[in-house]
Formats: C-alpha cells, sequence, structure tokens
C-alpha cells in the first residue's frame, strides 16, 4: 500500500507521494488549506496545535487529542481526523465547547484557542462526566499566556456540565473506519526517503533486522522534534502504531507486560491499578497530548535520560523483553541504559515488551517529580523507591533517580549500606553521605549540582518517613518535632 | 439584551472556530509567495570573512540566499527612533549570537530550511562580553531615555545625606533576569511589492509605526505603504516596534521579485524581537522610627545591547509612589554582546515596583510594622515628583478592599509562623501602579441604510478586546446592539491610531471614536427632526434619542423611527463622520496613573524548596472599565504573567557562547494552569474626568506590576528568607531550608 486513507469532516481522504516526515500540521495548513489548527512552538510544548483523532475500539469511536505539529501523516492512516474546523461549519451554531469558551471569555489573542478547544472537545467527548480534576488535566498540554487560565477552566466546566452529547454522525464516522481499517504494509517513499508501516510483529522483526538504521517511530513524541527542531532528515522511518501485538497489554499474576506500543494514556490505569503511587507522577507526565502518542516503550528505547518513568519502574524491578529478528531476551531495566543516550540494544534489536512485577505486599514504593513548573516541565530531580521490610530489617531496597546523572540509575552504595538495617530515620541519616559517591550531579538550568544533592537526600528522608510513619509528614516538620 | 458592559468579545467566534487569520495565514492574490527563513550567526562578535551560499543554492526549490553582499540597500535614517536599525544585512558587523546574516528564500519553507542550514559562514571573531554582570561596572548613562523627553536622572531633597541620617535603613541589592514575551503566535510577515508600492501583512501592535519604518527604509512615500493586521496571537511588547525581519522579508521579496513569506521559529523568537533587560538594582530606603520615609534612592542598571539603545525606566515608580522629601533616582546601562531590549509588559514598572516593594517590604519587617500600614503612612496624596495633583488616585480603597477579601488581618506577623501540615504558609503584599498614555488617534464610523454600523479604526486587537470596546462605544452612542455594529482594525488604509502598548489603546481610540458617534448621532438626529415625514418631525433634536436600533422621542420613548425608516426616505446609502481626538492640557495639570494592591498567600515545601502560590486578590483602580469581561481577563492574565516573572521565568544565555540555551516552551517556563491558583480581582470603583473623556485609565499592564514582590514578600513570610534574584526558583530556597 502506497497511500493512506482517514476520515475527515465525514469524508474519506485519500493521500498518496507524501514526504515521509510530513507533520499533520504542515498537511492541514498548507495542503487543505485548514489554518485553524496553529504552530506555536513545533515541538509538542504548546498545544496550539491540538486535534483530536478518532479510532476505532470495540467498535466504536473513540476520541484523543494530539499535537499535529510532531505528528507524522503516516501515523493517521485508517484514522479520524478532527479539527477545531470539523466542529462548526461557517453558518452552523458553534459547538458547546466552542460557545462556552466565547461566554467565559476564554479567548484572548485566540492563538491558543483552537487547541484549547479540541483538548476540551476530547474530554466533553469521551469523559463521562469530567471532573474539575480531569478538566485541569486535560488542559496541561496547552498554553496560554493571555487569559490566566482561570477563564478557560471555567469554559470547560460549563461545556461539560452540559448533558447532551450526541453526535449524529458517529455510527457512520465508525463504518468508514471499519471499511478503511488498514491490513498490509505501508510503504511511501518519497525524496529518497521511506516510511514503512508493518502490521505484525514477525514482520517488524524482519524489517528491523533488514535496516539497521532505520529509525523505530511510536508515538513521535521524541522523533516529531528530531524533524522539526532539528531538522534531521530521517531515511528510513519504521512506524510501529499498527503492528499488531505490540499495543498488548496482559496482567497476570506475578507482572504486568506492557507491549512496547502501548500509550502512556493506556497503560496508566493499569499501572495506577497495582502501583498507585505512580498514578500522580505518570500525571504530570508530560500532558494528556503526549501521554495519548507517547509510549513507554519508545521512552525507553530512545535512551532518554530524562524520562519521568524510568526510575519509578527501575524501583519497581522492571525489565525489558528485546527481539532481534525471531530471538527475544530479557534485561533489567536499569542495565539497559549504558550512557547518555546510549543503550544496551544491539542492532536490528527492537525493544519488545516491558514487563513490571507486581510488588510484594511488604514493599513499599513512593515516586517523586521535582520541577519548577507543576505541568510540562523537565525534571530537576525524579525518584522512583521501593523498600521491602521483614522483621523490622531492610531486606530490599532500590532508590532510583532521574536527573542525577547522565541515565537514569539507582543510588547502590546508599541502598548496600541499608540492606539489614532498621529502616529507622536514623539509619537513613547515616546512610545518606553514600549519595555522593553513587552521584555527581551538574548544575543546568532546571537546577544546581547543590540542589539536586540536597533534594535527593530529602527525598529518602522522605520516604522513610512517609513508609514507617503515618501519612506525609515533612522532613523538617519531624526535625522540628523532635527535641 | 446583555448589559453592553459585560458582552462577550464580538471576535470570539471566528476565535473558537479557527476562522481568525493572522499573519502567515495570508496569500498573495496570486499563488506565487515564497518562503523565507533566517540564517543566524553562531558567534558573538566579530565580522563575516565570507559566506559560501553554493551548496545552499543547490537545493532544489530556492531561489535565492540574500546576505549583506547582495541584499538591496536601505535608508537607515528616516525609519524613526524606535526602529531597529540592526542586524539589516547592510554591513559585515556580528554583534550578538543568533544575529540575522543571511536570509534563504525558496518555494518552499522546507526547501527554504533546508538551505539556511547550508549557508556556510567564515567569521574574524573579536572580543565579545557575552553576560551581564551580577555586579556591572564600565556601565554608561542612556542617551535617549524615554525618547528624550526626560533625564535618565531625577533627584529632590537631600537624599543622600538624608539616608545616611536615618534611624532606620534598607540598602539592598535586586536582580532581575532577561525574560521573553512568548506570545503565542511567533511573528510573521507576508511582504509583497506592486511596483513601487508595499502591501505587508504583519503580526504587529502598530501597523502605522511599521508603516512609517518601512517607508523611511525604502524610501517611499507612507502612502505607499500599506499594513494588515486583522488578528494578532499576542504580543506584550513584542510586536511594538518594527523588528528587522519585517524588513528583511520586504528586501527580499524586493530582491526577488515576488512575494515573500517569513515566519519565526519559536526559537527564533529568542533572538529576533527584542526582551525585557536584566536589571541590577540598588534601593536604599530611610525611614524614622515612626515608619515615616526620609529617604529613597534607587540606582537602576540595565542590560543593553552593543548597538541600539533601549533603557528599562525602573526608578520612575520610585519618584512618585511614596511621599518622601528625599528622592534619587538613576538609570544606566550595561552593553553586552546580546540583541537589543524592548518593551515588556509593563516595562520599568514590573522589575522595578518589584524592587522597590521588595524594599519597601524589608522596611516594614526592620520597623516591626505591618506592611500596609508601612504604606499607608506614605501614602502619597499628590505626585511630589512632578509636583502636580494626581488625576485621581483610589490606591487606599484597593488596599482596603483588598486586604478585607484577602483576610490580611489573619496573617501572624512572624516570618515562618504559619502552617498547612508540613508546608510553610505565607502571606504578602505589594502596592502596583503604572502610568496613564495616551496617543492622537482618528476613527471613522458609518451608519449604514441597513441599519448596521461600521466603525473604523486603524488600532489593533492583540487579545485585549479592541474589536469588542470599539463596537461597544458605537453601540452606546448609536443604540444599536453588537450584533449590529461592526468594527475594522489592524490596517493602515483605516484612520490612524497609535501602537498598542503602554495601556493606552481604549483611552487614545475611544474618544475619537466617541466623537465620530456623536457627529453621526447629531446628523442623524437632525435629518429625522427636519424630515416632515418623520414621526419625529418639528421636534429640536435636543428632544431625541436613540436606542434598540431606533430614534425616538426621549420623553415619549414609543414616538420613533429605526435608521432604516429614515435613511430610505432620505435616499441616504449611509451616514458617515470623522472623528479625532489627542490628548489635551491634562498632562500638563495632573498627574495620571493607575493603582492597585496585590495580596498573595504561597505555600513552600520546606523539604524541596517548591513554591506553589495558593491564593491572589488584586484590587485595581483604573478608571472606568470599559468591559468587565474582557477586563477582568484581562488583569488575571496580567497577574499570571507576574507570577511566572517571580516563580519560573528566566531566558538562560550560555557563558561561553553567548547563545539562548532554553529557547524553546518547555524549557521557558510560563506558567501552567495548574501553577495558576485561585484568583479574585476586584475592580475598584474611580471616576477619573480629567484623564480623558472617558475616564478609562487602561489596564494591560497595571495588574503585572507588583505581583512579583508580593510573591516574594510572602516567600519571605513563610520561610523568613528574602530573594532579592528573580525568579524565586527551588534551589535558591534550599539552603535556608535545609536542615
Amino acid at each position: 500500500m502506497d497511500r493512506i486513507r482517514f476520515v475527515i469532516d465525514g469524508e474519506v481522504r485519500t493521500v498518496e507521494r507524501f514526504d515521509p516526515t510530513r507533520t499533520v500540521l504542515e498537511y492541514l495548513r498548507e495542503t487543505e488549506g485548514r489554518c485553524g489548527t496553529k504552530e506555536g512552538c513545533a515541538e509538542g510544548d504548546c498545544g496550539a496545535c491540538t486535534v483530536a483523532l478518532g479510532e476505532l475500539v470495540d467498535g466504536a469511536v473513540r476520541h484523543r487529542a494530539v499535537n499535529a505539529c510532531i505528528l507524522f501523516l503516516g501515523a493517521i492512516d485508517g484514522k479520524e481526523l478532527v479539527t477545531v474546523e470539523s466542529l462548526a461549519k461557517p453558518e452552523a451554531p458553534a459547538h458547546p465547547v466552542q460557545q462556552a469558551l466565547v461566554e467565559c471569555h476564554g479567548s484572548q489573542c485566540g492563538f491558543c484557542t483552537p487547541g484549547f478547544v479540541m483538548s476540551l472537545y476530547a474530554v466533553w467527548r469521551e469523559g463521562d462526566a469530567p471532573t474539575r480534576s480531569g478538566i485541569e488535566q486535560a488542559l496541561a498540554g496547552n498554553l496560554c499566556r493571555c487569559t490566566g487560565y482561570r477563564p478557560i477552566v471555567a469554559a470547560a466546566e460549563r461545556a461539560c456540565a452540559a448533558s447532551d452529547r450526541s453526535e449524529s454522525r458517529r455510527v457512520a464516522t465508525a463504518e468508514q473506519l471499519r471499511a478503511i481499517r488498514p491490513t498490509e504494509m505501508l510503504a511511501i517513499e518519497q525524496n529518497g526517503r521511506r516510511f514503512l508501516a508493518p502490521t505484525g510483529l514477525d514482520e517488524l522483526a524482519h524489517l528491523v533486522l533488514a535496516h539497521p538504521d532505520a529509525v523505530l517511530l511510536a508515538g513521535g513524541t521524541d522523533v516529531g522534534l528530531w524533524v522539526t527542531k532539528q531538522q534531521r532528515r530521517l531515511p528510513t522511518v519504521i512506524y510501529l502504531g499498527r503492528v499488531a501485538g505490540l499495543a498488548d497489554l496482559a496482567v497476570g499474576t506475578d507482572r504486568i507486560e506492557i507491549g512496547a506500543g502501548v500509550t502512556y494514556t493506556d497503560a496508566m490505569p493499569v499501572l495506577a491499578k497495582y502501583h498507585p503511587e505512580i498514578d500522580g507522577l505518570l500525571r504530570r507526565l508530560g500532558s494528556v497530548q503526549i501521554r495519548n502518542a507517547g509510549t513507554i516503550g519508545g521512552n525507553i528505547a530512545n535512551g532518554s535520560p530524562i524520562g519521568d518513568s524510568l526510575p519509578a519502574l527501575i524501583a519497581l524491578g522492571a525489565s525489558l523483553v528485546l527481539r532481534r529478528g525471531p530471538v527475544e531476551r530479557t534485561l533489567p531495566l536499569e542495565d539497559y541504559f549504558l550512557a547518555y543516550r546510549k543503550t544496551a540494544l544491539a542492532p536490528g534489536e527492537f525493544v519488545a515488551r516491558i514487563r513490571v512485577p507486581m510488588a510484594a505486599a511488604d514493599t513499599r514504593f513512593r515516586t517523586y517529580k521535582i520541577a519548577k513548573r507543576f505541568d510540562q516541565d523537565i525534571s530537576a530531580v525524579c525518584a522512583g523507591f521501593a523498600v521491602t521490610i521483614r522483621a523490622d530489617r531492610v531486606v530490599d531496597l532500590r532508590l532510583a533517580f532521574g536527573g542525577m546523572a547522565g541515565i537514569p540509575a539507582r543510588a547502590r552504595a546508599c541502598e548496600q549500606a541499608l540492606i539489614g538495617q532498621p529502616w529507622t530515620q536514623a539509619a537513613v541519616l547515616a546512610a545518606l553521605p553514600l549519595l555522593t559517591q553513587d552521584f555527581a550531579p551538574l548544575s543546568d538550568m532546571r537546577a544546581s549540582a547543590d540542589y539536586r544533592a540536597r533534594v535527593a537526600a530529602n527525598l529518602v528522608r522522605k520516604f522513610q518517613i512517609e513508609t514507617s510513619g503515618a501519612g506525609p509528614v515533612g522532613v523538617l516538620a519531624l526535625a522540628e518535632a523532635q527535641p | 439584551m446583555i448589559p453592553i458592559t459585560t458582552a462577550s468579545r464580538v471576535d470570539g467566534r471566528l476565535k473558537v472556530t479557527g476562522g481568525a487569520r493572522y499573519a502567515a495565514e495570508f496569500a498573495p492574490a496570486q499563488d506565487n509567495v515564497l518562503h523565507a527563513v533566517l540564517v543566524q550567526s553562531t558567534i558573538a562578535a566579530g565580522r563575516v570573512a565570507s559566506i559560501d551560499t553554493a551548496r545552499a543554492k543547490q537545493v532544489p526549490g530556492v531561489v535565492a540566499i540574500m546576505t549583506h553582499e547582495n541584499a538591496p540597500r536601505i535608508d537607515l535614517g528616516k525609519a524613526g527612533d524606535m526602529t531597529p536599525g540592526f542586524p539589516l544585512l547592510q554591513d559585515d558587523r556580528v554583534m550578538f549570537n543568533g544575529q540575522h546574516l543571511a536570509v534563504a528564500i525558496a518555494t518552499s519553507f522546507e526547501a527554504a530550511q533546508q538551505a539556511a542550514q547550508l549557508v556556510e559562514l567564515h567569521y574574524n571573531r573579536d572580543e565579545a562580553t557575552l553576560l551581564m554582570s551580577d555586579n556591572p561596572t564600565g556601565t554608561s548613562v542612556p542617551q535617549r531615555f524615554r525618547n528624550g523627553m526626560r533625564p535618565p536622572a531625577s533627584t529632590r531633597g537631600t537624599p543622600q545625606a538624608s539616608f545616611d541620617a536615618a534611624a532606620v535603613k534598607i540598602d539592598q541589592i535586586y536582580r532581575t533576569p532577561i525574560e521573553h514575551h512568548n506570545p503565542m503566535e511567533p511573528h510573521a510577515t507576508l511582504a509583497e511589492w506592486q511596483g513601487d508600492r508595499l502591501l505587508v501583512h504583519n503580526a504587529s501592535q502598530s501597523v502605522f509605526g511599521n508603516r512609517k519604518a518601512l517607508a523611511g527604509f525604502f524610501g517611499l512615500p507612507e502612502d505607499n505603504v500599506r499594513i494588515v493586521s486583522p488578528f494578532v496571537g499576542g504580543g506584550f511588547g513584542s510586536k511594538g516596534v518594527s523588528w528587522p525581519h519585517i524588513t528583511l522579508a520586504a528586501m527580499a521579496a524586493k530582491l526577488v521579485g515576488q512575494p515573500v513569506k517569513l515566519v519565526l521559529t519559536r526559537r527564533q523568537m529568542f533572538t529576533s524581537n527584542g526582551y525585557r533587560p536584566k536589571t541590577v538594582q540598588h534601593v536604599r530606603l530611610g525611614a524614622d522610627r515612626d515608619g515615616r520615609l526620609t529617604a529613597v534612592l534607587h540606582d537602576g542598571i540595565s542590560q543593553n545591547s552593543a548597538y541600539g539603545e533601549f533603557s528599562e525606566p525602573v526608578g520612575l515608580a520610585s519618584e512618585m509612589l511614596y511621599s518622601c522629601p528625599n528622592v534619587a533616582v538613576t538609570h544606566r546601562l550595561s552593553k553586552v554582546n546580546q540583541g537589543l531590549p524592548t518593551f515588556m509588559r509593563a516595562p520599568g514598572e514590573a522589575s522595578g515596583v518589584y524592587a522597590l516593594e521588595s524594599a519597601m517590604d524589608e522596611l516594614a519587617w526592620a520597623l516591626g510594622m505591618d506592611p500596609i500600614e508601612l504604606r499607608l503612612k506614605n501614602y502619597a496624596d499628590r505626585d511630589e515628583h512632578e509636583d502636580k495633583p494626581f488625576s485621581s488616585k483610589t490606591l487606599r480603597a484597593c488596599y482596603e478592599q483588598g486586604a478585607a477579601a484577602f483576610d490580611w488581618k489573619r496573617r501572624v506577623a512572624q516570618p515562618r509562623s504559619m502552617r498547612d501540615g508540613r508546608l510553610l504558609i505565607g502571606l504578602g503584599m505589594a502596592t502596583a501602579t503604572y502610568p496613564v498614555n495616551r496617543s492622537e488617534a482618528a476613527a471613522k464610523v458609518r451608519l449604514q441604510a441597513d441599519g448596521t454600523a461600521i466603525v473604523r479604526c486603524g488600532s489593533q486587537d492583540i487579545g485585549t478586546g479592541t474589536y469588542t470596546v470599539m463596537a461597544q462605544l458605537v453601540g452606546e452612542h448609536l443604540g444599536l446592539p453588537l450584533d449590529r455594529v461592526r468594527a475594522e482594525l489592524g490596517d493602515t488604509a483605516l484612520p490612524q491610531a497609535p501602537v498598542s502598548g503602554g495601556s493606552q489603546s481604549v483611552a487614545s481610540i475611544s474618544p475619537a471614536i466617541r466623537e465620530a458617534c456623536l457627529a453621526v448621532r447629531a446628523q442623524t438626529l437632525q435629518l429625522a427632526a427636519g424630515d416632515p415625514a418623520s414621526p419625529l418631525h418639528g421636534l429640536d433634536p435636543e428632544e431625541l434619542d436613540v436606542a434598540d436600533g431606533r430614534i425616538l422621542q426621549s420623553a415619549e420613548k414609543s414616538r420613533g423611527e429605526t435608521y432604516q425608516a429614515l435613511l430610505a426616505r432620505q435616499g441616504r446609502a449611509a451616514i458617515e463622520a470623522d472623528g479625532s481626538a489627542k490628548p489635551g492640557e491634562e498632562k500638563q495639570k495632573f498627574s495620571m496613573h493607575s493603582f492597585g494592591a496585590q495580596f498573595v498567600e504561597v505555600a513552600v515545601d520546606p523539604d524541596l524548596g517548591e513554591v506553589r502560590v495558593r491564593r491572589h486578590v488584586g484590587a485595581f483602580a483604573a478608571g472606568r472599565i470599559m468591559n468587565a469581561k474582557t477586563g477582568r481577563s484581562q488583569m488575571i492574565g496580567g497577574i499570571v504573567f507576574g507570577m511566572g516573572m517571580a516563580l519560573t521565568e528566566a531566558t538562560e544565555v550560555d557563558p561561553r557562547s553567548g547563545r539562548v540555551t532554553n529557547a524553546t516552551m518547555a524549557d521557558y517556563l510560563v506558567p501552567v494552569h495548574l501553577d495558576v491558583p485561585e484568583i479574585e480581582v476586584i475592580m475598584v470603583a474611580e471616576q477619573d474626568d480629567a484623564v480623558n473623556p472617558l475616564g478609562a485609565k487602561g489596564i494591560g499592564e497595571l495588574p503585572t506590576v507588583g505581583t512579583a514582590a508580593a510573591i516574594a514578600n510572602a516567600v519571605y513570610h513563610a520561610t523568613g528568607q528574602r530573594i532579592r534574584d528573580l525568579p524565586i526558583r527551588p534551589d535558591k530556597l534550599i539552603d535556608g531550608l535545609s536542615i
């Protein structure tokens, strides 16, 4: 197949011969002449380019908000593309979300507005009765420099309070999506570059082996920036989004297996069910748009040193299933990262699944994210800690940090010093100086080295306090309470 | 009918449906637009030794590479004092990292981008001063402070001697970093030549300013240049002056003989259109034991480029905010190899009041006095700097109403004394002030035979609601509902209006629109009274009024007729009138400022140094508020702008290269909505008959002023730590918090 098909405004659109790394935003603005979708940053940071993607899930259409600026056109094959223009034709009444934004004065300069409209549309469409916190999460990926956000939140509450969410086109759209469901490999070739989208795992394994230099593309939340920000020209892109089985999520008795193509949005409820502590962290990872597109597998595979999920997964004892041709091997997650952007992945090999063990009943697990801005901020320090205590002694301890080194890493010296010790403040205080053996953090614009070192130590103390006593008590508060 | 003063914005539907067209979305009549991409320097000082464009020209679709060697020559002398005359490819100088050195022009954006990467630049490097020091030496006195309208320093009384003799002294240095405006819409220009006429679609806060600049550069009569800018995706000062990319787009279009579109990338928004400069401010306050100020000394140094001049007027508020007989203010510049700074939301006051109001808080602590009490003790009933009465000043009510709404009295007057669980809680306040500006403006109003009206004025709507206020004024004066009024702006083909900056748009254009409306109305009433077929015939126009699209008798409202009926009978297509207005003698007679009081509650995590604003109350007195809905939203936005300044925003420069290292929306941290707490805005009633015919003072900038100081003061109250170096990031607090 050398063309893509997708649904837009109730019509099936066919596109052939396009640049393999053309973004959906460029396509909309330049080819379709639909300029409602804006480019504010071209890096997935501001949300002005938000569109909704409709997919068939259990026979019905499900919409999710994504950033069009870093989404390659080939990735929307077989889906429905909903833009701000789709919601209200010129003569028709505005959509309830749009109307509420007008009435609550949620738009000033208007440039971010279409993105907010689409983020809210996805909530309005998919949420049963969106809560305040649901609305706030939905808006985390949209920046506004004019309104101060409060009028937009008010508009969201107003729009979502309206109960009638019928859309006449939904059944017809489902039919159209069934009719254009991709069944065979897509191969777009232009300007000497290729976009390949296999449909099966074996086919994928074969392709990766045949093109060891190919860039594997999942959500594009990282790779998209290689093109839009670094202006790299990628000769061969292998898209993972249509590989059957790669997005499977299986819960067994002793572990959760997350396919490398599972998005953060899909993985979150499952991970949170068995490891509730991870939920708060994942809600601050990127934004809804980023989590709707981005995959845990992609974060790991690219060896990003700043992925917020990695310390938590390392603390949970996660391992990777890597596949090369027909051969699979497993590797503890912490052994996968070798150095900054350097991983243990062999040529022709790819991340197939992530295995997250179930925690033992006597294991206590916490995550922490320290950043200057609440949402959409790269962590200064990110941490995942797990401790297992038996007979008042520490029998297992995993203190994993992000932001303290070029790769996510465990504080091995500190951990070792605490094994066999009682889980007390005194024992932790005695072990903390070893953190300086474990890490020599850098100063950069996110934080000073000194801050990182102090906060890392305070987080371990905080963890001890939180897992020994009742509820979240501060280090300072506890110190002051003692004589 | 909706009460007109809370009307929703008239351009709301266009914006929420994606129908509003911004500069980058226009296309020339013929489908022959070319795309331009800027090539930027990678060194901070020196000269271009050579430029190799051979590889760039081989990219398919490339039409030309414009460099200083082949760029059209322009006249740098006539573009106006405010227009940056550099870098415009007129010579080989390199003055900062990121400076434009070439423009790649191609049939597609991608081709231009690829070509831009392939342009090879070779330099002869010079010594560069990359960063402004935290303790600058070798500073210089501004040559054109406030455009030459006043000297950069002022003194009254005996400030130094009074400070030396003061019973209680505060003597501190406060620093603010480089900040970038980051409007959501990147700057964009489409330039098209039609013979010796130039048509430019531009993201602009000043279409007439752009016209003057381009006419000057290209030696054209101003009438030959037309600038169009119907929608602007935010400006905050960054789209005020005519930045070089605008001129470069027009030069490129001239060079290749085709229309050229130039859209800045987000990264280029950190090198190409100004910024709020870094400041180092030395503030000294002297007071007697009762808290009466005996000396105020404010010495400001702000960053300037190695070319051009922009001076951040940080000390102006210190001259007039408090009553004090001995005041000295100075402004100096520190030149570095970076781009030219510019106006950014509340220029001068945002940075300067942070320093002054932090120092006032320090003085209150030193005196053991409530911060509001200290401010009331030194309340200025007249402007002691200009020695004039204020046209109006309702600051006392701002303190009172703000404090009441905030419940200021629950504050425990001891740092580190309020807790919420493990969090440290702090309450802080600060004063806000911003001058009232106004410029000459003209407008045209046309009442049409179909009973609708059009109001035309070459102002801009940068999100502030100018369209809405224009339509509203016509609605009010001609008795028309908003959906029967069309407002047109953002075009030099319309009557002239000033830059949308300095919070002056409403104050400037409203009197002109009002005048045009009154003229149309008078003509209309006259016509009706004089028309034998009108039910109003024979009445004195004084007895007539307009309402709901009708002309009627004031005393007998059922007697009247519609505009349509009158104009049809008269055979008139429209009744039209011009209006114009300019500032009168009020500026000589009065000191004109708006004022406010900011109240903030913060929570600080003592283990991590994280600061979260939990609540903000801002009480503002800014004369008449033209539209409560647009006004409230703008005030909240202004406060949040100040929150970013206080806690997260700073442009980072690599000390080795002078390159901006956080030139993305991921790394330059504007507030996200979860950083924004409950914000209460109180519009304190204020009548000002002197300031302008409508009594409106402007609100775009005032709410940003004082926000950072109030937050810094609250952080001190929470932690006992005074941060005198914005932004207040966790790593600056952790030292004093760790145990």
